[in-house]
């Protein structure tokens, strides 16, 4: 599993470094500022979801919200 | 309950608002979780408001109201009761300016606070992060830090007397303390006019009481409270990929979370979002999410012994065992438009979603529905 996730990690730098030259001008950002590209997802849907996973799954930590309550750690 | 999710409506209702100079919105959502020994009512309600010109302040407040048998709440002879959460919290970003050098073109600062309290279990939060724009706003970078600050007891308990909790190895207290620290950083790319590049990293670590409670671990030779290490540190690399298709309005998301933390457990996330573009009033998605874990070191689904020296973390916690789960999620989104509304309400957006959670473990399958409204306002 941690040889997966490092191709993983790597594959993503290399794309992030390799599109680094590529510039959208902002009169060419429509499709980009669509709901669909920017958050689909509105606060209250994320909070619960992220509060849901960590009462039933045990990788819960990544999302940089600690803590939260419901007692059902 | 339907004192609380009135509330919510009546006050949705009041901000109806006029003319001004900043704008808003208020959302209600009511959301609704079952499983097999569990059942969660949770309504609540989310603000954003305009601070002058270059800052956005954000406020919400929810109650979980959740309905268990499950002995992990405090649940006795699997005779189920009723308990309240209540959660609190607020933000505030600021846009520090849209131009600071030839390379920066855009800085934001924010931080946030929430509050959760329930009869067992009170948490406090804190965090504040910085974004900044760079490539003419085609890439943004961001960085956060969060503490938190929780108290565990076992208040819910329903014997004769509050059990005392062992906050540390020997050490015996009715309430113990857990204390987080996260660091989180992401980065997102503009790929081409229709595709869009996310990543995020996570890294936190936990100091403290981290068992439930409540729960017993079972061994050949007894019962004994469950000892989880005290100290635990977790991380987390997500990456995401948007592309839209404007021929068909279609946009696809996809993305993958690798977590791994000191306790050995290893957990992939898989997850894919088809969004769906109806006319200019309404959305469709459905999503499909993977995710399957390792179990931690030290669990066992019946140990030897309770002997400390021969077991010294015992665990009952069927989320640090190895299974996996599949959900399965349609959402509809439609603006007040189309059924006529005018005004602020034609830019109200109605939303319903509907989960199924298929989970290879003893919490069961479960359902999740959620029904939000979200109101634009002016003041």
């Amino acid at each position: 599993m941690v040889a997966v996730s490092v191709r993983f990690l790597t594959w993503v730098v290399v794309a992030s470094l390799c599109t680094g030259c590529v510039v959208v001008k902002a009169h060419e950002r429509g499709n980009l500022a669509k709901r669909s590209m920017t958050n689909d997802r509105a606060s209250g849907e994320a909070r619960f979801n992220q509060h849901e996973r960590g009462s039933r799954e045990g990788a819960d930590g990544g999302t940089g919200q600690p803590g939260g309550g419901c007692g059902c750690n | 309950m339907r004192l609380q999710l009135a509330s919510v409506l009546v006050a949705l209702c009041v901000v109806t608002p006029g003319r001004a100079g900043a704008d808003g919105t208020l959302s209600a959502r009511g959301v609704y979780y079952k499983e097999r020994a569990t059942r969660v009512m949770q309504p609540m309600l989310d603000g954003m408001f305009d601070v002058g010109s270059r800052g956005v302040a954000t406020a919400h407040f929810l109650v979980d109201a959740i309905t268990s048998a499950s002995a992990s709440s405090g649940a006795e002879n699997a005779e189920p009761f009723t308990e309240n959460r209540y959660e609190g919290g607020f933000g505030y970003t600021h846009e520090l300016g849209s131009v600071i050098t030839e390379h920066i073109e855009g800085l934001r600062v924010g931080g946030e606070a929430k509050y959760s309290k329930e009869s067992d279990y009170t948490s406090v939060y804190v965090g504040a992060r910085t974004e900044v724009d760079l490539a003419e706003k085609n890439t943004t970078l961001g960085l956060g830090v969060g503490l938190s600050r929780d108290e565990i007891s076992a208040a819910s308990a329903q014997g004769p007397s509050m059990p005392t909790l062992e906050c540390s190895p020997g050490q015996s207290f009715t309430a113990c303390s857990l204390t987080v620290k996260a660091l989180f950083a992401s980065g997102s790319q503009i790929l081409s006019k229709n595709a869009v590049l996310g990543v995020t990293y996570d890294v936190s670590k936990s100091d403290g009481y981290q068992s439930n409670p409540y729960r017993m671990a079972l061994a050949e030779d007894g019962i004994a409270p469950e000892r989880h290490p005290t100290t635990r540190t977790r991380t987390a690399v997500a990456g995401s990929l948007r592309y839209y298709i404007p021929r068909s309005q279609t946009t696809l998301i996809g993305s993958y979370r690798f977590y791994r933390d000191n306790w050995r457990v290893f957990a992939h996330t898989p997850e894919v979002r088809i969004y769906q573009q109806v006319g200019r009033v309404a959305d469709a998605t459905v999503r499909y999410r993977y995710y399957v874990q390792d179990r931690a070191f030290f669990y066992r689904d019946r140990y030897t012994t309770i002997d400390r020296g021969t077991n010294p973390f015992l665990s009952d916690d069927a989320k640090l065992d190895d299974y996996s789960t599949h959900t399965f999620e349609a959402k509809l989104g439609i603006l007040g438009e189309a059924f006529g509304a005018g005004g602020h309400w034609s830019g109200a957006r109605f939303e319903g979603i509907l989960s199924y959670v298929a989970q290879g473990n003893r919490f069961g399958n479960a359902i999740i529905a959620h029904v939000a409204l979200t109101v634009p306002f002016d003041y």
